[in-house]
C-alpha cells in the first residue's frame, strides 16, 4: 500500500503580525514550522503505514529550498521518503495551481492508496487545496477526517467531524482525507534517533522540468485569485464575559440584551 | 571563512527540544523546586526523549552524536528549567557517563551505561571533600588494592545526585588516592555505586537554589568494589577526571547562557509593559543600556560556550590537543557565571520589589547559576588554567 501526505511549512502564525501600511505578513525573524495540521496528517499516516505493514509513506510538498526542513521533520516522524517540488516557476500560485502542481508530482510518483493532507493550513487557513487536489486527481474525498481505521481488506471507516458529532463513514481506495486534529491531540516531537534516521531516507527535489505538465498552469500565471490585502480587522466594541451558573447567567445575559434593545420584553 | 551554522540535524534537534521541554519540563517546574529530589518521573521522560545517552557510543545504547549536540540540550533544558536541577541531572549524567565510555572496563560499561541511559539509575561525580575542593591533590580519600577487588575509605561531600543513587540506583565517578606520596599522579578513578553499598552512609545539605537535585556527601568505611569498576589505569585517573570535568564546564557555560537569555526574555517583555513616571521603563535608556551589553554577554557567552564544545568535539576526531579544549572550556567557564548572574540580577532589578520575591521566577535562575561559579571547577581554576596557557606551566603558582 501506499500513502502520500502532502504539507506545508508555514510562519509560526502565533509570532505573526501584519504591517498596518503595506498590509503583508511581518516575516522577518519568524520562525518556519510545519503546519499543525499536516503534523496530524503525517502522525496518521505513520501510524496507519505501522499497522498495517508492507506499506510506505511519501512526504511531498511545493515551496522554496527552505521547506527542506519541514520535509525533514516528517522523515523524522516516521515518513519513507520526501519530495520537494521547488523551482521559482511555482512562484505566486494560489490554492488551484498549488493543487495542479501537487496532482502532478503524485501522477509522478504513480500508484498511491490514500492522499493524505492537513484540513487547512495556519497562514493561508482556505482549506481548498485538498479538496482542489482531489478533483485534479479525479478521487473520492472526505473532509474534516479525525480518524481513519483499516481492516484487513483495506476498507476505510473513517470519523468525520461535523458542528453536531460524527459522521461514521466506510470509503473505497483510492481517496483522498483532509485531516482535522482532535482538541486532545498532542504533536510528537523526534527523538535524536529519528532525526539521525531522518538523514538517511531518500529525499528529492523535483523542479518545473522533472514534472513537466502544462507550464501556463503553474505560479502566478495559473493562479486565479491573488491576495491584494492582509489586514488585522478593527475591534468590534468590548467583551463581556459572563461568568455563572447557566440559570443566572441567562438571566444576566436577557438583561443586557434587553438594555441594548436586542430584546424587548413582553 | 568561519561557519557559524548549526548542522541540520542540530536545528532539527533543537526544535524538538523547545517541544520537549514546553510539553514535558515547563509545566511540572513550579512544583520541582519543593522536592530537593529528582522526581523519577522527570529522569524517565528524560531517558524517554533520549537525552541521557546523547553521546555514548551506540553499542551500549547511546546515539553517538557529537558535543555540541549535548549543549543543545543543556541549553534549551535551562530556558525551561529556571532553578537548573534538571540541566545539573544532564549535563553530570553526560559528562560522567562519556568518562565511563571512554575508559571504563567492557564489564563495567555493559553493566552501568544502558541502566543510565534509560533512566533506572544515574551517574554521579564524587571529587569534592569537606575541605578538599581545587586542590585535589591534597585529597584525604584512599583506595587500596586486595585480590580482584579493590578497598576504599574516606567521605565525599558537597555532591549532587547522592539522595537519587541511594533511592533509585545508581553511583559516582570517584576519585580516590592510591600513592599517595605521588600526589596528583598517584590518583584512581573508579565507579563507586551508592545504593545498597555496604560501607556506604549518606549524609544531605541544602543547597541554596538548584532545589530539585539532591546536594550532600557520604562517609566511605571499608567499601569493596570489583577491579572492573576501575576507570583508565591506576594512578592515571587525575588525567581522566579531567575530561569528564571539561565537558561539564562547556555544558555549564551554555546551561548559563540559557538561563540567562530567558531571563532577558522575561525582562524584555515586563519593560515593555511596565510604565514608570509616565512612559514604559523599556523607554529609558538605563534599562536600554543594561539590556544592550547584557544581551551582547549573554551572547558571547554562547558563542564561547559553543566553541569550548566545538574543540572537544575536535578533540575527539583527533584535530585538537588536550591543551586547545582546556583553554577554550576555561575561557567559557570563567565567565559563565558572573555574566549569566549579573544579567539575571539586572532583570530581577527591572521588577522592583516583585523581583525580589519567591513569585519571581528569575529568582530561582539568579540563585541557580550563582553556584557554577564553584561548581566543576571555579572560576579562580579556570582563570589559573588560561594563565598556564598563555605564560606556560613554568608559571603554575601551585608547583
Amino acid at each position: 500500500m501506499k500513502l502520500i501526505a502532502c504539507i506545508k511549512q508555514v510562519p509560526d502564525t502565533t509570532e505573526v503580525k501584519v504591517d498596518p501600511k503595506t498590509h503583508t505578513l511581518i516575516r522577518d525573524g519568524v520562525p518556519s514550522i510545519l503546519n499543525p495540521y499536516d503534523q496530524f496528517a503525517i502522525e496518521e499516516c505513520v501510524r496507519i503505514r505501522d499497522q498495517i505493514g508492507d506499506c510506505s509513506v511519501s512526504v511531498l510538498t511545493m515551496g522554496p529550498p527552505q521547506a527542506r526542513s519541514a520535509l525533514m521533520r516528517c522523515l523524522a516522524l516516521g515518513a519513507d521518503e520526501a519530495i520537494l517540488i521547488s523551482d521559482k516557476a511555482f512562484a505566486g500560485s494560489d490554492t488551484w495551481a498549488t493543487a495542479y502542481t501537487l496532482s502532478l508530482a503524485i501522477k509522478k510518483i504513480g500508484f498511491f492508496d490514500i492522499v493524505f493532507c492537513g484540513q487547512q493550513a495556519i497562514d493561508g487557513d482556505t482549506a481548498q487545496v485538498g479538496p482542489e487536489l482531489a478533483q485534479q486527481l479525479g478521487i473520492p474525498q472526505v473532509t474534516y477526517v479525525e480518524k481513519i481505521e483499516i481492516d484487513n481488506k483495506n476498507k476505510l471507516t473513517i470519523n468525520k467531524q461535523t458542528e453536531d458529532g460524527y459522521q461514521i463513514l466506510e470509503a473505497k481506495l483510492p481517496l483522498l482525507l483532509t485531516l482535522l486534529p482532535p482538541t486532545s491531540f498532542q504533536p510528537e516531537h523526534p527523538p535524536m534517533s529519528s532525526i539521525l534516521k531522518a538523514k538517511r531516507k531518500p529525499f528529492n527535489i523535483w523542479d518545473v522540468e522533472t514534472l513537466g505538465g502544462d507550464k501556463s498552469r503553474f505560479g502566478l500565471d495559473g493562479s486565479f485569485t491573488q491576495v491584494i490585502k492582509t489586514y488585522t480587522p478593527p475591534k468590534r466594541g468590548e467583551c463581556e464575559l459572563i461568568e455563572d451558573n447557566p440559570k443566572e447567567a441567562a438571566k444576566k445575559l436577557s438583561k443586557i440584551l434587553c438594555k441594548n434593545e436586542a430584546l424587548t420584553k413582553r | 571563512m568561519v561557519d557559524y551554522r548549526f548542522t541540520e540535524e542540530q536545528e532539527l534537534f533543537r526544535e524538538s527540544m523547545k517541544e520537549f521541554c514546553a510539553s514535558e519540563i515547563v509545566p511540572k517546574t513550579e512544583k520541582l523546586t519543593e522536592v530537593r529530589r529528582m522526581p523519577k518521573e522527570i529522569i524517565k521522560a528524560l531517558a524517554k526523549f533520549e537525552l541521557l545517552g546523547l553521546i555514548i557510543d551506540p553499542e551500549y545504547g547511546g546515539l553517538g552524536t557529537d558535543v555540541i549536540t549535548a549543549g543543545i540540550a543543556a541549553e534549551e533544558l535551562a530556558r525551561a528549567d529556571p532553578s537548573c536541577s534538571i540541566p545539573v541531572l544532564f549535563l553530570v549524567g553526560t559528562s560522567w557517563g562519556h568518562v565511563i565510555d571512554k575508559y571504563g572496563t567492557e564489564e563495567a560499561k555493559k553493566e552501568i551505561l544502558p541502566k543510565a541511559i534509560n533512566g533506572e539509575q544515574i551517574i554521579g561525580i564524587a571529587t569534592t571533600e569537606s575541605d578538599i575542593g581545587s586542590d585535589l591533590g591534597s585529597m584525604k580519600t584512599k583506595i587500596s588494592k586486595k585480590g580482584d577487588k579493590y578497598i576504599i575509605n574516606g567521605e565525599k561531600m558537597y555532591i549532587s545526585g547522592v539522595a537519587e543513587a541511594m533511592e533509585y540506583g545508581g553511583g559516582h565517578v570517584t576519585l580516590a588516592k592510591m600513592t599517595p606520596d605521588k600526589g596528583t599522579r598517584g590518583m584512581c578513578l573508579f565507579y563507586l555505586p551508592l545504593k545498597d553499598t555496604k560501607g556506604i552512609t549518606p549524609t544531605y545539605v541544602e543547597d541554596i537554589g538548584r532545589e530539585a537535585i539532591s546536594c550532600g556527601g557520604f562517609d566511605i568505611n571499608n567499601v569493596e568494589i570489583p577491579k572492573h569498576y576501575l576507570l583508565g589505569e591506576e594512578n592515571k585517573g587525575f588525567y581522566c577526571v579531567h575530561e569528564g570535568y571539561e565537558l561539564a564546564r562547556g555544558l555549564i557555560a551554555l546551561v548559563c547562557a540559557g538561563a540567562a537569555s530567558k531571563a532577558l526574555e522575561n525582562g524584555i517583555a515586563y519593560i515593555k509593559e511596565r510604565k514608570a513616571f509616565g512612559r514604559h521603563i523599556g523607554k529609558y535608556e538605563g534599562i536600554q543600556f543594561k539590556l544592550a551589553e547584557n544581551h551582547v554577554r549573554i551572547q558571547a557567552l554562547r558563542e564561547l560556550g559553543y566553541k569550548a564544545l566545538w574543540t572537544y568535539d575536535q578533540e575527539i576526531q583527533g584535530k585538537a590537543s588536550r591543551f586547545d579544549v582546556s583553554m577554550a572550556i576555561a575561557m567559557a567557564k570563567s565567565v559563565a557565571s558572573i555574566w549569566a548572574s549579573e544579567a539575571i540580577n539586572d532583570v530581577m532589578q527591572w521588577q522592583g520589589a516583585f523581583g525580589y520575591t519567591k513569585e519571581c521566577e528569575d529568582q530561582k535562575a539568579w540563585r541557580a547559576v550563582r553556584s557554577f561559579t564553584l561548581a566543576e571547577g571555579s572560576t579562580e581554576i579556570m582563570k589559573l588554567i588560561i594563565a598556564r596557557e598563555l605564560l606556560g606551566k613554568e608559571f603554575l603558582a601551585y608547583r
